[in-house]
């Protein structure tokens, strides 16, 4: 049992939780059919980086999320979360 | 995948195969001497020619199959990921130059020295290359 408590620790100890979180893709599928290329070309990224932004792996620039905002003509913190 | 990236993986297997084969021909050529044989520039000249004629080739490749991402500026995200890659690759060089120079100290061989930097620049570049491409695969 103790060894199993060790083990989970430094699991999720690895596991570096994003603390911001956002709704980009949420907001991308429901304005039609915007892909993640024509989204990357309004906010001047490619569009790995706009899919690296949606599933939390990459945070874009407080320019870039605000390019992203204006895109969907919405709040930044309507679509960026800071999330504890 | 992005462009970046393609060009990573074409240039990693570049400089992997034409520092293999360099080395490989030294060592081939050093056997049955009793240190390394001389850097000699034809040598390098070889190694330089084939490294360029084959990234050439490659990244002629890649940009066949994804024009518009071949002509495209760096995005944030990918500065991030070269800045970092460009600081973990000097690092290694840094160290393995220290080293061959305290080699150097020791054994007084100076082609042991130019061949310890040599491949130090090799691998230095190999690790910035095979790091960016790992963080372009899991980069936060």
């Amino acid at each position: 049992m103790l060894l199993e408590f060790s083990y989970t620790e430094q699991r999720d100890s690895m596991k570096k939780k994003f603390p911001i979180t956002n709704k980009v893709r949420e907001y991308r599928e429901g304005k039609g059919v915007m892909t993640q290329s024509e989204l990357g070309a309004l906010v001047f990224v490619t569009r790995q980086t706009v899919a690296a932004i949606e599933q939390g792996r990459y945070s874009p620039s407080l320019e870039t999320a605000f390019r992203i905002a204006r895109v969907f003509d919405t709040g930044l913190e309507d679509i960026f979360c800071w999330d504890e | 995948m992005s462009f970046q990236e393609k060009s990573a993986y074409v240039m990693f297997v570049v400089l992997l195969l034409g520092g293999s084969l360099y080395f490989y021909e030294v060592l081939s050529q050093s056997m049955g001497l009793e240190g390394l044989i001389s850097p000699i520039i034809p040598g390098l000249i070889k190694l330089t020619f084939m490294l360029v004629i084959m990234s050439i080739i490659g990244h002629i490749i890649i940009a066949a199959i994804s024009p518009k991402e071949a002509a495209a500026k760096l995005d944030e995200r990918e500065r991030q990921i070269f800045n970092r890659a460009g600081s973990i690759s000097g690092l290694i060089l840094g160290f393995v130059v220290i080293l061959s120079l305290g080699s150097y100290l020791i054994s007084e061989d100076g082609s042991l020295l130019f061949y310890a930097v040599f491949a130090g620049l090799i691998i230095s570049q190999l690790a910035e290359y095979a790091t960016r491409i790992f963080l372009y695969r899991t980069a936060r």
